[in-house]
């Protein structure tokens, strides 16, 4: 009996023990993969603040208001600090991708090579969405600014419907980018925009057609009613 | 960049070279024109007229520069210029792409200073009715070393160039500390030994719009500190060579370059303080009568929509201090509407703050001063209403001592 528990107790020690001999081993590489990650990641962070910053970029985002831009959203960061972070957490995710495959675990094996392989594609994708946002915000602000000026009224809708227009079309050509249900997007973006044409069509050649004349009427007579600017501002 | 090199930038070489066959040019008048075929042989004319009086024993020569007009006036002025056998020589500047007024008078000055003119006189092709004897009269303080920049002074209506009298000259004023009347007035004259020095190299590369140069060229005497003088002229009538902007593009053409100029000066302008008289020749005329009365209620009605739909836009541009000394505007009634001359320049200075700090698409920024303006124009004619005819220049200066008030707070924010 005695015998019996001292020899389980010794067979689990030992049992333990391997493990740790297989495992240790591991332990460390993931360690030391994470630790050169971020060492890495940080030294690529700083050479590409340098870098951008030797390049002017804050500058030149602030000329070109995209840091205005940023600012507005809440992003306070310069962006060449931004571009540093971003290149920081990618070269950490490689690292800990490595560490994860160093681990051998049955679930993450090749799991890095997928992601890797991923990595431009979402960068495209990320880039496809800032433009698009940026883009999307100058639109609307340009089309709000023109309907006031021209004194009609509906403008923050008009603008708001513009500017979620774009976001939607950047989004979808980020979600093709990225492969994801590329099918089903192409297929509703065009069942959305074909639809909303035919049915603005539909709308102002058929069934609304009455209203459609008298806004238009409407519309024209106040721009003839309207004091003509015969003032000389200069 | 030399000034060879400078010269070929705006214009071929050999388009200067007749006038410049004829040897050194004592006097040159730079007509810039667009779009003028059938007034520009009588606007010639008038300024052909205006150098032989004024000539002497000087020599003169009539350049004209063609701003890409569309409808035959290149045509119209290389006959004037073949018809003209006696009389000051006569030569025309084929300009270089892009074509613009702006680059035209940066082309005459140019050309003018290749020809060692020791006077230069600048005129608007769009100018009518604009006499001979003016033009001349514009000339003398220049011709007898008394001024090296002169510029017009304008007869007007209580309510013509409300840009000018509520924005473009108060701004300039409180800015360079000369209470000049006409910022961009569509002739200038000038000494020839002063372009050298406000031409800065690299200056034809600039983003000029059709009024940009005339107001550099403006703000560029008043900053070197030149000896200015401003010449009384009649009505300043004015006949477009083509279809007038709207009221949006009108003050980005102007305001822009204005704000564009605080930050090509901006060594020069925060140290100066108070403003002084311009030296006059002629004695100011009084504020007519408008023929016609603004209609005041859409210019309130374009105020309060933008005040109720751009305020997103206003909220980058203005600090809530001063938003919220305009929310109360919105519920005044059109025939008491106020937006007093220290509100407007608190709002003019936010504007050109952002402006300088890039806050939004400069665009976006400068039509968005749209309802901003026209209600300003509005409380002016509302204001203007009930002042009599002789004390509406008390009005302009109230507007104007409130441009220099703001100014010591625009410095503090300007970095």
């Amino acid at each position: 009996m005695q015998d019996s528990w001292a020899d389980i107790l010794v067979k689990s020690f030992r049992e333990v023990a391997s493990r740790l001999a297989v495992f240790a081993p591991r332990l460390l590489a993931v360690l030391t993969l994470v630790l050169a990650g971020w060492l890495v990641a940080a030294g690529a962070r700083r050479l590409a603040i340098r870098i951008l910053g030797a390049a002017d970029i804050d500058g030149r985002c602030a000329r070109w208001g995209i840091t205005a831009t940023l600012g507005r959203t809440g992003i306070r960061r310069p962006p060449s600090e931004l571009v540093g972070q971003l290149v920081f957490w990618l070269i950490l995710l490689v690292g800990m991708l490595m560490a994860i495959e160093a681990l051998e675990v049955p679930a993450a094996v090749g799991l890095a090579p997928v992601i890797i392989r991923f990595l431009p594609n979402l960068l495209v994708a990320i880039f496809v969405m800032v433009i698009g946002w940026l883009l999307a915000n100058f639109l609307a602000q340009a089309l709000l600014i023109f309907i006031v000026n021209a004194q009609l009224r509906g403008g923050p809708a008009l603008a708001g419907a513009l500017r979620w227009l774009v976001i939607l079309f950047a989004a979808s050509v980020a979600l093709t980018q990225l492969g994801i249900a590329r099918e089903m997007i192409l297929l509703v973006f065009g069942i959305v925009f074909g639809g909303t044409t035919l049915a603005l069509a539909l709308a102002f050649g058929f069934g609304g057609r009455h209203l459609a004349r008298n806004a238009l009427e409407s519309w024209l007579q106040k721009r003839e009613d309207r004091e003509p600017d015969d003032m000389s501002h200069l | 960049m030399s000034d060879a090199a400078a010269v070929v930038d705006l214009f071929p070489d050999a388009s200067l070279a007749g006038l410049a066959a004829a040897g050194p040019v004592d006097v040159v008048a730079g007509v810039h024109i667009v779009n003028q075929a059938r007034r520009a042989a009588d606007v010639l004319d008038t300024v052909d007229a205006a150098l032989e009086a004024c000539s002497g024993s000087r020599r003169t020569g009539v350049l004209v520069a063609d701003a890409e007009s569309q409808d035959g006036t290149a045509e119209a002025v290389r006959a004037w210029r073949d018809s003209g056998a006696s009389g000051p020589p006569r030569g025309c500047l084929d300009l270089l792409a892009p074509k613009h007024r702006g680059r035209a008078i940066l082309a005459l000055l140019r050309a003018a200073q290749r020809l060692e003119a020791q006077a230069v006189l600048l005129v608007d092709g769009d100018l009518t009715g604009v006499r001979a004897d003016r033009l001349q009269a514009l000339l003398e303080p220049v011709l007898g070393g008394e001024a090296e920049y002169v510029s017009p002074a304008y007869t007007r209506t209580v309510s013509e160039g409300t840009l000018t009298t509520n924005l473009l000259a108060p701004l300039t004023r409180a800015l360079y500390g000369a209470r000049i009347q006409q910022v961009m007035g569509g002739c200038a004259a000038l000494a020839g030994a002063t372009i050298g020095s406000w031409l800065e190299p690299g200056i034809e590369t600039g983003d000029w719009h059709p009024h940009g140069a005339e107001l550099w060229l403006t703000t560029a005497a008043l900053a070197s500190g030149a000896r200015l003088v401003e010449v009384q002229l009649d009505r300043k009538l004015v006949t477009p060579g083509g279809p007038q902007p709207d009221l949006a593009t009108i003050l980005v053409r102007t305001v822009g370059p204005l704000f564009a100029l605080m930050e090509r000066y901006q060594a020069v302008w925060p140290d100066r303080t108070g403003s002084a008289a311009v030296a006059r020749r002629g004695d100011p005329s009084a504020v007519q009568a408008d023929a016609r009365t603004p209609a005041i209620e859409p210019m309130v009605r374009a105020f309060d929509l933008g005040l109720k739909d751009l305020l997103p836009v206003w909220e980058q541009i203005m600090p809530e201090s001063t938003l919220a000394r305009l929310y109360p505007l919105a519920l005044v009634d059109p025939d008491e509407f106020r937006l007093p001359p220290p509100l407007w320049a608190r709002v003019v200075s936010d504007f050109a703050v952002a402006y300088h700090e890039r806050r939004l698409p400069r665009d976006h920024l400068l039509r968005a001063l749209t309802p901003l303006y026209l209600g300003r124009v509005a409380a002016f004619v509302v204001e203007a209403r009930a002042t009599p005819l002789a004390r509406i220049p008390e009005s302009f200066d109230k507007i104007d001592r409130a441009f220099e008030a703001e100014k010591e707070h625009l410095v503090a924010r300007w970095r």
